[in-house]
């Protein structure tokens, strides 16, 4: 029975569909970045459900697990530095504002 | 249904329900704790999945992780605490239709795929930290290194983005302080 | 049988360390002093702030007893005397009182005070102060039990206790628990000189009674982990293994509670840079340091 593979898959495609739709829909940085770290949660959930359902003998998928966390952390601390240096400079994070970033 | 079911059921839900509440709420504290908690949830789901190291430390790092995101966002938003309710949306339409298809996509291929039968026998928690240890620094050691320095060169990098720069003189310099600006007052030689 | 033991001694230990936290600050020893101020704040009047979250302020105080309580979770008071022993009970303690820091922000938040804000925030600065001083001295603890399971680490202090083997990992967890149970000299979210209170200002009646018991659950918290990660946990001569415990964590309670009184209240950059200038290297050093020891002594 794979009942308890398919509620992991569809959560975690709730909470990707979740993070697109933030991702995409809010104007603020940080606001963006959240919907990234839901994205990125989904894809922790499945790398673990996988693991746990399909393949438990293969310990790697928890190394890759360790590996999502890291760019998670990553991603925080390098989108909050451009965050920083943004809100110095132009006095908002706000994505409507940063009109000159279009090509 | 299993009590393994209910319990992914439940836990998943409430990580679902507070990921929309991140979008949904005016107050920017609590749209990171709401972020925060649907963390937990997914990392109390690692736990249900009996992959408790994973579960423990997802839940640990989130807390930190979320909190600081809290502090962000109250610096960088014009209206932290949600008490003008402002709008900070755009592209309404375009991304709700993305969000729906992305979601509908990933629970289709859910249902329809053929994943065969489901394992079973698991290692145990302990055995399992053991065999990740061996193998963080066994076979995946220099992927686990690559992490590492990844992790230090975000670092330094994002040190060096955010310090504040050193005081440069302004684009338009007042004219009258350049040494080579000849000053004429009016015939006083 | 043993669960009744267990929450009894919990209640107890919680008791006594209220009981020594009022004598270090009053200097009188009362027994029935928490059990007074309790009976007072039951009396006093229910305040609600203008223009609060009201969610935050009213779960606040509740988050940081269910995460003191969580963190208890996994100390072992005697062999059986535990309430569930994790393979990763080491990290679990750990995870359990990060969320210390989510109530306190939220307590901060809440109420919408400023003095109850600034204690708040000042909290997230303090973790970053003592996060990596916390998670690195159990590293070390755990290298030399080879498990994270709390049971397997104070079996692994038969020989030689922690506070002897690594004692550089004992003084950074201290200090590091100190300030994570936020005790003096680290008090800075309630900081009552400065701050009035900080996040505890807006807090009344039965909102400040739950605050209260958070924080001396917190306390005792911090204080059985030091003892069973440095103290050899149940280990004694003689007589029974809870009793041991219990003078243990009593002891280290009243110790970090009455030592810290002698010092000034720090500033939160001096404690930043102390801690990422100072602690850091040391806890590195101290993580190298063991795993030779361990290698060469294994005791």
């Amino acid at each position: 029975m794979t009942l308890e593979l398919v509620v992991t898959l569809i959560i975690a495609a709730a909470m990707f569909g979740t993070g697109i739709y933030g991702a995409l829909s809010q104007t603020n940085l940080v606001m963006i970045m959240m919907g990234i770290e839901l994205i990125l949660a989904a894809a922790l959930l499945n790398l673990v459900a996988f693991w746990r359902y399909l393949h438990p003998d293969a310990i790697e998928a928890q190394m890759f697990v360790l590996i999502v966390m890291t760019v998670m952390a990553v991603e925080m601390a390098v989108g909050f530095a451009v965050a920083i240096t943004r809100f110095r400079s132009r006095g908002s994070v706000e994505m409507e504002e940063a009109q000159e970033l279009k090509g | 249904m299993s009590v393994q079911v209910i319990f992914l059921l439940a836990f998943g839900l409430a990580a679902v329900w507070f990921g929309i509440v991140v979008f949904r709420t005016h107050s920017m504290v609590r749209s990171a704790l709401a972020l925060l908690f649907s963390q937990t949830a997914v990392g109390a789901m690692f736990l249900v999945m009996q992959a408790e190291f994973l579960g423990v430390l997802q839940i640990m790092m989130m807390a930190t992780e979320m909190s600081i995101m809290a502090i962000f966002m109250v610096m960088f938003m014009m209206d932290p605490g949600g008490l003008g309710e402002m709008d900070m949306k755009h592209q309404r339409k375009l991304s709700l239709w993305a969000g729906i298809i992305a979601f509908g996509g990933a629970s289709g291929l859910a249902l329809f795929g053929d994943w065969g039968p489901i394992a079973t026998q698991i290692p145990d928690a302990g055995e399992q930290v053991r065999l990740l240890g061996i193998e963080l620094l066994g076979r995946s050691m220099l992927i686990f290194e690559s992490a590492g320095l990844t992790i230090l060169t975000a670092m330094i990098a994002a040190t060096s983005i955010a310090v504040q720069p050193p005081h440069r003189p302004k684009e338009t310099p007042d004219k009258s302080k350049e040494p080579y600006q000849v000053h004429n007052h009016g015939g006083a030689a | 049988m043993s669960s009744f033991v267990l929450i009894a001694s919990l209640i107890f230990a919680t008791y006594g360390v209220a009981v020594i936290e009022e004598w270090v600050s009053t200097n009188r020893l009362r027994l029935a002093g928490p059990l007074i101020s309790t009976l007072r704040l039951l009396g006093q009047e229910n305040i609600l702030p203008r223009k609060s979250d009201r969610l935050f302020f009213e779960v606040g105080p509740v988050l940081l007893l269910i995460a003191a309580l969580l963190s208890l979770a996994v100390i072992p008071l005697a062999p059986g005397l535990i309430v569930t022993d994790l393979a990763t009970g080491a990290l679990f303690f750990n995870a359990a009182l990060a969320y210390v820091l989510v109530a306190m922000i939220m307590a901060g938040w809440g109420p919408d005070g400023a003095y109850g804000m600034i204690g708040g925030w000042r909290f997230l600065g303090q973790l970053i102060a003592y996060a990596m001083l916390v998670v690195m001295p159990i590293t070390t603890v755990a290298m030399r039990a080879e498990s994270l399971s709390t049971i397997d680490i104070v079996n692994s202090q038969e020989m030689l206790w922690n506070i002897a083997y690594q004692p550089l990992g004992f003084l950074l967890f201290l200090f590091a628990g100190m300030a994570m149970a936020f005790v003096p000299p680290f008090d800075l979210p309630v900081a009552s000189g400065e701050l009035a209170g900080g996040v505890e200002a807006e807090y009344t009646g039965v909102r400040l009674i739950i605050f209260r018991l958070g924080r001396m659950v917190l306390i005792l918290s911090v204080s059985s982990a030091i003892v069973v990660f440095y103290l050899g946990g149940w280990l004694g001569p003689f007589g029974p293994d809870w009793s041991w415990s219990m003078i243990k964590i009593l002891g280290v309670a009243a110790l970090m509670l009455s030592g810290g009184r002698m010092l000034p209240r720090i500033r939160e950059a001096t404690l930043l840079a102390w801690s990422w200038k100072l602690g850091i290297p040391l806890a590195l050093a101290n993580i190298f340091l063991v795993g030779v020891l361990v290698l060469v002594v294994p005791l």
